[in-house]
């Protein structure tokens, strides 16, 4: 069975790899979960299929079978997105930033829609058995589009700007693995010394030419995951020195290079003439063009065919777009979501009671019906997604208005209460409909909720301080990263302010676990604690949509609405 | 007549400086909020502090305003924090864009209206001023954004006869600019109807044209000769003002169809509060409502000289 | 009381007087049409709760056509919107909203507006001078970019569009007031007034006001029309009254994307506002008809 498993380039093999496919062969995970673990630990994502499909005797096709048509060369695909500045990869906060670069600068690993991760820049990657070491094996003969050869260089240089705190990258939270919490020798206005971050000494490596290794604090499963997060793109190694615009001094690894660029209206990318490093695109022209932030302009710039591709669809507007005859409906399955978070350091959600009092009244389905169209997943106010792998199943959440009222008067509000919760329709107007089905829900039991509606940027402004309110979150492939990033004490995306010792050592002992099973079984506990110390109510897991013209091929959307159309082809 | 346009520019200018000083106030005296907006909200304390210090903000808030003054007069608005280019790359097209717009737009509704403010203000009270007077109210109660949506459902879904969105992606295109410039004509015309047909009316009962008539000259004189000249004066101001009307009505209409102009910038950076762009776009249109105003007075001053400079 | 009355001579309080002059709005059709539009509204504001079939929030079914039969056997007169609430109540209630705030805002920015005009205006010399200055300054601004700039800076509430509304309507509503108290200053009655040792606030409030109704009361009904629409262009933009309670301009923009393939989500409440709008306007039109003929 070993050899069955050792790679084509008797690279050495992961130990939990047998293990794993153990679990596919008595069904324990399934073909998802295999393979997105078995390349998580390094195998390339051929080997895994391969292994896959022996084990479950199925041939398995490495690519979703697309249709039997011979795909077209050429073209210009015109997408409609809000064309923004797009200087620093590593500053970038809005995937329409990276969406313009991502054809241009790469990604060490490649997440495709199938939410599976693969090798990309860096052609395989091992994790020691403590998951603090990773090594990462780059792709050779790849060249930057000034000429340059891609190598280690880079990739160290990336790191480390990644995580000095001058460039601002949000990517010092995301490999916090790598960096120490140091003095900054400043006193702030109290006289607290201020803390700043730094990358630990060592934590980047070059091997040789081509090898990169990490050397961790901690252990970190979701390294490879990380690598494909939108700000992390690999920028030239020289990009600093040569000015830190990417938009002004266009250089990647990629088949497209930036020809016109002017922010707030278009971004036109046309296909470099030399030969790709990969499999060669079809379409000779990616532009992008900004019609604003209204989203019905959105649509009727799909309607008159004007564009042939959409950022996104609001769900509100499914409906519209199956009733174009020239256009065609694309919908995700992801773990986006919303959480009407309370942060139990404030009045009155300190009060245990009125936090549960409100879980008490909702029903999730209803609230995907009424608010979501019903596409998607009902919440369980945990945040770990079904789809996610190590998600673990719980008892059904029950709608009970006694159980509310009985809480509610416990809590010391016989009469009813009146709660205001921010929202900032960050990522669509699903939000306020959202807040205003749980509106609904939460009347008869006495809760009278009203909404704070506000502008974007000031729910951000308030967004880790206001007591109660509505937040969206991104698609992450696993569970345990959302519940790193927002439920740990003390991180700074920590908006409910959460901090509970048992729900931190829980999680500890679930990120550590590389087996699915066990990490499941530990999730149970990380899962229960947030359910019931009744922080967030979690109303609905969204499926996400987009509208193609007909005559777009080999179009996927992807869950983190992530583009790179380099199978994308024009009939 | 110097004396009295120098006084307008005195007081022109005054005002300019007053609104520079308002603006300021309401947007920069929070320093901290500033560098939230500049740097965004993930940023450290400590980040913000070095940004704020390196951009002069700790010193105190006259000078800080002078130095900001003297950079705005010097057409030195800072960097956008959306676009992150100078703000006034992105400002000049975009207001040259709104000028085509409003072109288009004022191109139809000025002879339009005239004609049907001098048509229903000739003969006050017959059937065709009923029609028109009647007509030009009820266009002008439905809201842009009601109209925009309406004519966009028509002849873009069902008719699918104009292109949704005038973003102009491709160069400039005259059928992009039939939508949104329809929706301004059709809810500007009726006013501008309105106030001519009141002024025609007006004239009408004057006693030289009353004198005209009786001394038997054809009514086709009277009116080309006497009254029209004199009734459109008041009009000349209200087409003035409407510039003023027009920087916020294009607003609607700009966002409604994505055309890239200055309405939809001052929109989209408010909402995104883009700091310097809004005080330059907030200066800018002050700037031109003040212009046009002043326009208005002088060249009714000029056009009506009964009246006296006051 | 009856001493008083036999006093002074008998004199028409300026409320009957006021109620007079509108009274003639009899003689105007386009008047009447206008008033008609306005009663109905009030009316449906007033009965709302009898009329709306639905609470205005309450999420039932997504996506019916006008006309769908409800869970409960109900119908949905004028459908429901994505999000499942009856649009025939959400309009109805709606009314109640607009016909609230729209007037509140625009009597808040009378009672700036009308003191301060009736001061510069008859007491002219320095008052007039910062106050006209003041009100030239406000004005210089493009109303809906002052709007926009401040709603988006401070946040949108009831509260702060009342108050926006009103700093930017008063500098309009400062200019006629002003305009009007020059004018009637030199009556008579304001001399005779005045060597009766009146108090200036007393000429200004009981003798020029009053005398300076007509063109107010056309003004005002023009103003509310407009004050309506900008709540309703506020909503559109996504800077309006806050939800989930109906708000017509905000309905319209909670469902235009959709207006192609269910246009009874945003044709009707357009209709409402339109309607609305159209009856201020038409009065107005109306009044200033009839106060011509005087």
């Amino acid at each position: 069975m070993k050899k069955e498993l050792k790679d084509a380039h008797g690279k050495r093999i992961h130990p939990y790899v047998p293990e794993l496919c153990e679990q596919l062969r008595e069904g324990k995970v399934d073909r998802r979960e295999f393979l997105r673990t078995a390349t998580l630990l390094g195998v390339s994502a051929g080997a895994a299929y391969g292994m896959a499909g022996k084990i479950l005797g199925t041939e398995m096709i490495s690519q979703p079978a697309q249709a039997q048509e011979t795909p077209k060369q050429g073209g210009s695909f015109k997408v409609s997105m809000q064309v923004q500045e797009m200087t620093d990869p590593a500053t970038y906060d809005w995937t329409q930033k990276s969406n313009v670069a991502r054809h241009m600068t790469e990604y060490l690993t490649f997440t495709g829609p199938d939410n599976v991760t693969r090798p990309y820049l860096a052609e395989g990657w091992e994790a020691s058995d403590d998951l603090k070491t990773w090594t990462l094996k780059l792709q050779k003969g790849v060249k930057w589009s000034n000429g340059d050869d891609f190598g280690a260089d880079d990739v160290v240089h990336n790191f480390t700007r990644w995580l000095d705190p001058k460039v601002g990258s949000s990517n010092v939270g995301l490999f916090a693995s790598m960096v120490d919490e140091v003095d900054t020798g400043k006193k702030d206005d109290k006289g607290n010394p201020v803390m700043g971050k730094r990358m630990t000494e060592g934590a980047v490596e070059k091997i040789d030419d081509h090898t990169v290794r990490l050397n961790l604090n901690s252990a970190d499963l979701a390294i490879p995951e990380n690598l494909y997060n939108y700000p992390t793109a690999i920028v030239h190694r020289r990009f600093d020195e040569e000015g830190g615009d990417l938009s002004k001094n266009p250089v990647g690894t990629g088949p497209y290079m930036l020809s016109e660029f002017q922010v707030g209206e278009k971004a036109t990318l046309q296909r470099r003439p030399e030969k790709y490093w990969g499999d060669q695109p079809y379409l000779d022209e990616i532009r992008y063009i900004d019609h604003g932030e209204d989203r019905s302009a959105w649509l009727a710039a799909l309607a008159s065919k004007q564009v042939d591709a959409l950022f996104e669809v609001d769900v509100t507007q499914i409906d519209v777009v199956e009733r174009l005859p020239h256009a065609v409906l694309h919908q995700a399955v992801t773990a986006q979501t919303g959480v009407a978070r309370m942060q139990r350091t404030q009045a009155p959600f300190d009060n245990i009671n009125l936090r549960r009092a409100i879980m008490a009244c909702m029903d999730h389905q209803k609230l995907l019906d009424l608010a979501h169209r019903g596409k998607g997943a009902p919440g369980e106010n945990h945040h770990v997604a079904q789809i996610h792998p190590e998600y673990a199943k719980l008892p059904p959440l029950k709608q009970d208005y006694d159980l509310a009222k009985k809480l509610l008067n416990d809590a010391g509000y016989k009469d009813g209460v009146t709660l205001s919760v921010n929202v900032g329709d960050a990522t669509g107007s699903w939000e306020t409909d959202t807040m205003q089905a749980l509106k609904q829900q939460l009347e008869p039991s006495g809760i009278n909720l009203q909404l704070n509606k506000m502008p974007q940027t000031q729910y951000w402004e308030v967004w880790t301080k206001a007591p109660f309110s509505f937040t969206g979150w991104t698609h992450r492939p696993l569970g345990v990263m959302v519940l790193n990033l927002a439920y740990r004490t003390g991180v700074p995306w920590n908006e409910s302010n959460y901090s509970n010792p048992e729900f931190d050592k829980a999680l500890d002992v679930a990120s550590s676990l590389l087996d699915v099973e066990e990490r499941r079984k530990a999730m149970v506990t990380a899962e229960k604690i947030l359910q019931d110390d009744a922080i967030i109510a979690q109303p609905l897991w969204r499926a996400v949509f987009t509208a193609t013209d007909k005559r777009v091929k080999g179009f996927r959307k992807h869950p983190t609405n992530y583009d790179q159309f380099n199978k994308v082809w024009l009939a | 007549m110097l004396v009295f346009i120098v006084r307008r520019l005195g007081t022109m200018i005054l005002t300019m400086v007053v609104v520079s000083i308002l603006l300021f106030l309401l947007l920069e005296i929070n320093s901290a909020s500033v560098a939230i907006k500049v740097l965004g909200p993930y940023t450290s304390e400590e980040q913000r502090n070095l940004w704020l210090e390196a951009h002069g903000y700790f010193r105190p808030i006259h000078i800080r305003y002078f130095d900001w003054l003297g950079n705005f007069i010097v057409g030195n608005f800072g960097d956008s924090i959306r676009f992150k280019v100078p703000v006034g790359e992105i400002l000049w097209p975009r207001l040259a864009n709104t000028g085509i717009l409003g072109l288009a737009a004022m191109a139809v509704v000025i002879p339009l209206s005239l004609t049907l403010g001098v048509l229903a203000g000739m003969r006050e009270g017959s059937k065709l001023d009923r029609v028109i007077s009647v007509g030009s109210i009820v266009t002008t109660s439905i809201p842009e954004f009601a109209s925009a949506v309406l004519l966009s459902a028509i002849f873009v879904y069902y008719l699918d006869l104009l292109p949704g969105t005038s973003s102009m992606s491709d160069g400039f295109s005259p059928v992009q600019l039939i939508l949104p410039a329809m929706v301004l004509i059709l809810y500007d015309f009726g006013y501008v109807t309105r106030m001519t047909r009141a002024s025609m009316a007006e004239v009408m009962t004057t006693h030289y044209v009353r004198t005209a008539v009786l001394k038997g000259l054809p009514y086709r004189a009277v009116i080309m000769r006497h009254a029209l000249r004199n009734a459109l004066i008041a009009p000349f101001t209200v087409i003035m003002l409407q510039i003023n009307w027009l920087l916020s009505g294009v607003i609607v209409v700009e966002f409604a169809f994505a055309y890239k102009g200055f309405g939809a910038l001052l929109l989209e950076a408010s909402l995104n509060q883009d700091l310097y762009m809004i005080e330059a776009c907030a200066m800018v249109a002050v700037f031109v409502a003040v212009i046009t105003q002043m326009v208005a007075d002088i060249g009714y001053t000029y056009l009506n000289p009964r009246i006296r400079f006051a | 009381m009856a001493e008083q009355v036999l006093s002074i001579p008998p004199r028409e309080s300026p409320v009957w007087r006021m109620f007079k002059s509108l009274a003639l709005i009899r003689e105007s059709v386009v008047g009447m049409v206008g008033l008609a539009l306005i009663v109905f509204w009030v009316l449906v504001a007033v009965f709302a709760n009898v009329l709306a079939p639905f609470p205005p929030n309450a999420t039932i079914m997504p996506m019916a056509m006008p006309g769908t039969v409800g869970p409960d056997g109900s119908v949905f007169w004028l459908g429901t919107d994505h999000i499942g609430r009856d649009i025939l109540s959400r309009i109805i209630y709606g009314s109640r909203r607009v016909l609230i705030f729209a007037p509140v805002a625009t009597f808040c920015a009378y009672a700036l507006g009308t003191p301060m005009g009736l001061a510069a205006g008859y007491r002219r010399g320095m008052t007039d001078d910062v106050l006209s200055f003041i009100a030239n300054i406000i004005l210089s601004f493009p109303v809906l970019v002052l709007y926009v700039i401040i709603i988006a800076t401070v946040g949108a509430s009831a509260i702060n569009i009342l108050v926006a509304v009103t700093f930017a309507s008063a500098p309009g509503i400062f200019r006629i007031v002003r305009g009007l108290a020059l004018d009637l200053r030199n009556r008579e009655y304001v001399y005779a007034a005045e060597t009766r040792g009146e108090s200036p606030w007393r000429i200004m409030l009981v003798e020029i006001l009053p005398n300076a109704r007509g063109p107010l009361i056309v003004d005002a009904c023009l103003r509310l029309g407009y004050v309506i629409i900008t709540i309703g262009v506020l909503g559109f933009l996504g800077l309006g009254l806050p939800p989930p309670d109906p708000d017509w301009g905000g309905m319209i923009n909670e469902t235009r994307a959709l207006a192609t393939s269910f246009p009874h989500m945003t044709i009707y409440p357009v209709i409402a506002i339109s309607s609305l709008v159209l009856g201020f306007n038409l009065l107005a039109d109306g009044l200033r008809e009839v106060s011509l003929r005087d």
